[in-house]
């Protein structure tokens, strides 16, 4: 660990060691095309050296690890959603500009209605031939130039087109044939269906089907001020980075859709558009009031517990206790999905039990308020023990003879809570309290697994009554057809500024206090 | 507060009844879930006792074939066998939960001993920063998981989408609270031990392993619980990392069996009870450590 207390020659042997598979990894990566991710691969790596054989500091070799791990996979997701929300990233824009440009230069446009069968002979040197016979006119045939083939790689060798020559029937086969079986056997099929060939009158003949080539060529051709020209009706196209896609003179669009830059567009619509912006404000609202009621009821019952299980004279408090942690020890996913078979509005128990007792079943699953309401009594039985614990500890920690004071001024219970017990435990609370309203806001499995966000909210497109922010977002992104990552990223980014406004907020309240400390 | 002899007056009644009922209230579902686990056929749980006792749900939790009525018209039967046993989710959820926990102690563990023992540049906005940093929801950052492991995979298929490395890689992200936890425990220790076998010649690393890390031991079984706990019950991370069902966790096979369409409540009942069982035991069994963790600001996911 230590490698400072090394002599200099091990030190540079470690170094060395590190450095350079680290060196191979970052060219591998270069040659591949990703030179931003070879260089990073390389820093991060020399950074590690720099620390633990040079750095004078030794915290940093602590830290390294951790740093690492954090960098990697919370704050470079982070960056990167951040930036898609800048973007227009969605299923109309799904590729890069590279892809879509390359997809349209490879389409194609037949250059006359002949079409040949093909045969490949081999020669004895090891490089192919190609035999082509019309399919109209068999006595037509050409035969090309010796070429190589690569086994399974697709694109072929050498400089451009194979030239074809004309041939005669009964010339001598300049090679062996080889048949389909023996083609795709060797891996030649790939590789030759990639093949171009060039026709004695100059047209290129390329593959049409399984069996067939026939005269075609490039659909559209590049100009060098980036527009592009369509041979069939002259048409010319240019990329228009303003909305992503390749457009004619008129405007039309044509291919696919790419990503661009797209600026705060996405933050405009969700302030602007009212197709985003109501369901939004409702969401927003809701997932206000969801994490708001959820801390107050669980703390208030949580307190109340803990309370009730401080009083010394109450027998069998221990057994109470376990039982009552329950709901928070078993795992919450499965507890979750019970109580969406529990709440199931025709056959569920709770429904038994209500149709029994009062004749009345209320509609968990399609009335917003009883949804709403079943969200909320969900996560309080998951969330009143959490406080119950943390309520006890505080609890534990108020000196008894407050308590016994105020019995000889004569205040009930009542008074001892509003008087001495709140004021008491909520300061030190205040920071957990606020970390609990953190965690409720984004609470995506509460509300995932027990109602996907439904019922349906009229008029919200893919949101629904119950989604909170972080759901919508969610469905936005993956269970929308539309997979509109960009905007999905936009609501993540403002998410992202709201709870961490309220961690920093956590984080004044806790410092100016002393922390509570687990000991 | 010297008697000792219980009274039974009115209010200690009310007490137990309140609590009894309540408690009642609380576990009812894990009685209705354990029901609906040996109850013939897929109903949504809403009996305490099954009507009609069957095993069949066990059985294919358990991996073991067993008998089905294929057509009730003839009464042909035929043998259903689960094709991968949903007791392999429970496996992969501990496999991947406890090696990503033994990580997190690592990487927060070493950072945690530079934060509260060290000086150097730029401490107090990092330590915050991790904080604020680790608000941004796991889930919101799928789009990125994916394409990271994804690129990962092209090179190291180890580390690649649909498999658990990759699936822990992504989980030691997680640290900043459980720094934040052992940095706090670390700074109640008084430092003058350390200083001492400073003096005497012990490197930085040797004072942390030797004398720091054994007395701390409370704290990191706090922190390997709730991490562990935490990454049992991770739901959408998993659920888009992992593809195939022999690589699923417990909550992603647990939920595939709830599909909109077709839910298949016995089976999902039966795996529950299982996998939930256990899980619950540890907790608390470890019940004293975990409360002691929760003060300093742990949640559990």
């Amino acid at each position: 660990m230590n490698a400072r207390s090394l002599p200099p020659p091990f030190r540079f042997l470690i170094s060395a060691l590190a450095l350079a598979p680290a060196l191979w990894i970052s060219f591998v990566l270069y040659q591949a095309g990703h030179a931003v991710t070879g260089l990073a691969v390389l820093l991060v790596v020399c950074t590690g050296i720099h620390v633990y054989t040079t750095a004078r500091n030794p915290a940093w070799r602590y830290l390294f690890p951790g740093l690492l791990g954090f960098g990697l996979f919370v704050i470079l997701p982070l960056v990167y959603t951040v930036g898609i929300s800048f973007t227009r990233f969605d299923s109309s824009h799904l590729l890069s500009f590279e892809r879509v440009r390359a997809d349209l230069l490879t389409e194609t446009r037949r250059t006359g209605p002949e079409v040949f069968a093909h045969r490949l002979l081999e020669r004895e040197d090891g490089l192919f031939r190609a035999r082509f016979t019309d399919t109209v006119q068999p006595e037509r045939k050409y035969l090309s130039e010796p070429f190589s083939l690569t086994p399974r790689f697709a694109g072929i060798d050498g400089p451009g087109p194979v030239p074809l020559h004309p041939a005669l029937a009964d010339d001598p086969l300049p090679g062996r044939l080889l048949d389909l079986p023996e083609i795709t056997r060797r891996g030649l099929y790939l590789p030759l269906r990639e093949a171009a060939f060039s026709l004695p009158d100059g047209r290129a003949l390329a593959v049409a089907d399984l069996r067939h080539f026939a005269p075609q060529d490039r659909l559209w051709e590049e100009r060098t001020d980036g527009a592009l020209v369509n041979r069939l009706d002259g048409r010319v196209i240019r990329p228009d980075f303003n909305v992503g896609r390749h457009v004619d003179e008129h405007g039309e669009a044509v291919g696919f859709g790419f990503r661009t830059w797209a600026g705060l567009e996405n933050y405009r619509k969700i302030v602007a558009d009212p197709r985003i912006r109501s369901p939004f404000l409702r969401i927003f609202v809701w997932t206000v009031v969801f994490a708001g009621i959820s801390v107050a009821a669980t703390f208030a019952l949580g307190l109340l517990l803990a309370v009730l299980l401080q009083w010394k004279e109450l027998r069998g408090r221990h057994v109470y206790r376990t039982l009552l942690i329950l709901p928070y020890a078993v795992p919450a996913v499965l507890s979750i999905l019970i109580f969406q078979g529990l709440f199931n509005q025709e056959f569920g128990a709770v429904n038994e039990l209500l149709r029994f007792l009062f004749g009345a079943a209320p509609d968990w699953n399609t009335n917003p308020t009883m949804a709403r309401a079943m969200v909320l009594l969900v996560n309080l039985w998951l969330g009143y023990p959490y406080m119950m614990l943390i309520c006890t500890g505080m609890l534990q920690s108020i000196p008894g003879d407050i308590y016994e004071a105020s019995a000889i001024d004569g205040s009930g219970p009542v008074k001892n809570l509003v008087y001495i017990t709140l004021p008491m435990i909520l300061p030190p609370l205040l920071p957990l309290l606020i970390a609990s309203f953190a965690f409720n806001f984004n609470n995506f499995n509460l509300i995932h697994l027990l109602t996907l966000g439904e019922p349906a909210m009229v008029g919200g497109g893919i949101a629904g009554e119950t989604d909170i922010l972080v759901t919508y977002t969610f469905s936005l992104a993956f269970r929308d057809s539309g997979s509109n990552y960009a905007l999905a990223s936009a609501i993540a980014t403002i998410l992202f500024v709201i709870v961490g406004a309220l961690a920093w907020l956590n984080l004044k309240l806790s410092t100016r206090r002393a922390r509570p400390l687990p000991r | 507060m010297n008697e000792s002899m219980p009274s039974f007056s009115f209010k200690q009644t009310a007490a137990h009844l309140f609590l009894i009922g309540f408690i009642a209230l609380v576990t009812v579902p894990f009685f209705l879930v354990l029901s609906a686990s040996f109850r013939a056929g897929h109903f949504a749980p809403n009996q305490l006792i099954p009507e009609q006792v069957s095993t069949e749900h066990w059985r294919f939790v358990l991996g073991l074939p067993f008998e089905e009525i294929a057509d009730p018209a003839t009464g042909e039967t035929r043998t259903v066998r689960a094709a991968v046993p949903p007791l392999r989710w429970l496996w992969n959820s501990v496999k991947v939960s406890v090696t990503a926990s033994l990580g997190i102690l690592l990487l927060s563990g070493t950072a945690a001993y530079a934060f509260a023992r060290m000086r150097f540049a730029g401490k107090e906005p990092i330590l915050k920063g991790l904080l604020i940093l680790q608000m941004f929801p796991l889930v919101l950052a799928l789009v990125a998981f994916y394409v990271i492991l994804d690129f990962l995979g092209g090179w190291l298929p180890a580390l690649g989408l649909n498999t658990h490395p990759g699936l822990i890689l992504i989980y030691l992200g997680g640290i900043s609270l459980f720094i934040w936890m052992i940095k706090g425990y670390f700074e109640t220790i008084p430092p003058s031990m350390e200083e001492s076998a400073a003096i005497d010649g012990a490197t930085p690393f040797q004072t942390f392993w030797r004398i720091l890390l054994p007395i701390s031991a409370p704290i990191f079984a706090v922190v390997f619980i709730l991490s562990f706990i935490g990454y049992m019950s991770e739901y959408p991370v998993a659920s888009v990392v992992l593809q195939t069902s022999d690589q699923w966790t417990l909550a992603v096979g647990a939920h595939s069996f709830l599909y909109e369409q077709e839910k298949l409540w016995g089976r999902f009942a039966a795996l529950a009870v299982l996998s939930g069982v256990p899980i619950t035991v540890i907790f608390l069994l470890c019940q004293r450590w975990v409360v002691s963790g929760l003060a300093a600001g742990g949640i559990k996911e």
